[in-house]
């Protein structure tokens, strides 16, 4: 459905739009926690659409992913600032390889439908 | 149920933008350097080595301190006993006035009737005597001498300069006062022993007094000591 990929974007966009103008901000120290918590919203967002685009989309699936992937990926950074080990490259790569897999299927069922 | 989904997605994207906005401020923003957790780790260690050494040298310095104040002290009692021993040698070189018991003595030609065979200046009083008297006076012990307020030093001569007596350079005229510190009864039993020095003056025909002081002052010298040649010598030089 290109429904949810339009969907995915507005959000997109109004979110930049909040972020951008909140008084937020966050330390550099936790620059870390912040990159890792954006790629984990990047694949739950591409999982999400895939999923969409498969009609498999299930919504508990889908938000608990993103919360239990966010908060493991954030804890693998918090080990690994203890023990001096940057364990969090494991939730990189991980989120990196299904972040490219889910685009290549999402591509596939765009030129599919085109 | 479609509805429901595209919510989700949605605001996860929504979250996604937030974080992107974020993420970007962040890293646009400059930022002071904030140490990572080992290099915090490292700091603090220093930090702690550097109090402890600066612990140490507290110590240090309230040891080194408390050294300079005993090698103060030592030196105000240096001090002390340096000033002193110049005082006590100013007194021994007549260089400051002294007062203390001693005795006085004056000498003066005798009044006689003038007689034209007889020369005044045979019986004048001569530098001899006065250096007899003042040997004397040193011979008893006497520790501060001045002739007619002239403090005799070790330089200081006694001479005839033509009929006039010089002491220091000074010319000096009867009658002549001669002061002395010291022991006054030592003073006086040498001066009046029998057959003596005073007896021997006053056979002369030289009217002297003898007059024994509780408290008499001799003033210092009064030139500038001035030593051109002589200068001090010391084993090995």
């Amino acid at each position: 459905m290109a429904l949810s990929i339009w969907v995915a974007i507005i959000g997109l966009l109004v979110g930049i739009a909040i972020g951008w103008n909140i008084p937020l901000f966050i330390p550099a120290a936790y620059g870390k926690y912040l990159g890792i918590a954006v790629l984990a919203a990047l694949d739950s967002v591409f999982g999400g659409i895939r999923a969409a685009m498969d009609d498999k989309f299930d919504n508990v699936v889908f938000l608990s992913g993103f919360v239990g992937n966010a908060l493991m990926a954030a804890l693998l950074v918090f080990i690994g600032d203890r023990l001096g080990v940057e364990i969090y490259i494991a939730a990189v790569v991980a989120f990196g390889v299904r972040l490219f897999q889910n685009l290549g299927i999402i591509r596939r069922h765009l030129f599919k439908r085109a | 149920m479609r509805g429901k989904r595209h919510a989700s997605i949605a605001v996860v994207a929504l979250i996604l933008g937030v974080l992107l906005a974020l993420q970007f401020r962040v890293s646009s923003e400059p930022q002071p350097a904030v140490a990572s957790g080992e290099r915090a780790r490292e700091l603090t260690n220093d930090l702690s080595e550097l109090r402890k050494e600066k612990n140490n040298l507290a110590l240090d310095v309230a040891d080194l301190e408390e050294r300079v104040m005993t090698a103060r002290q030592g030196i105000a009692q240096a001090e002390g006993a340096i000033i002193n021993e110049i005082e006590k040698h100013r007194v021994l070189a007549g260089l400051t006035a002294v007062a203390g018991p001693g005795v006085e003595i004056i000498l003066q030609n005798v009044q006689r009737a003038e007689q034209p065979t007889e020369d005044v200046a045979l019986f004048a009083i001569r530098d001899e005597e006065l250096v007899r008297l003042v040997n004397e006076l040193r011979g008893a012990g006497a520790e501060a001498i001045a002739v007619n307020g002239q403090r005799l030093m070790g330089t200081s001569e006694i001479r005839l300069a033509g009929p006039f007596v010089n002491v220091n350079l000074t010319r000096i005229s009867p009658p002549y006062q001669v002061q002395a510190v010291g022991d006054p009864v030592v003073l006086h039993s040498m001066l009046e022993l029998p057959g003596g020095l005073v007896e021997t003056l006053r056979d002369w025909g030289i009217d002297v007094q003898i007059e024994v002081l509780e408290e008499l002052i001799i003033p210092a010298y009064q030139g500038t000591v001035r030593l051109e040649y002589a200068r001090p010598y010391k084993e090995g030089d």
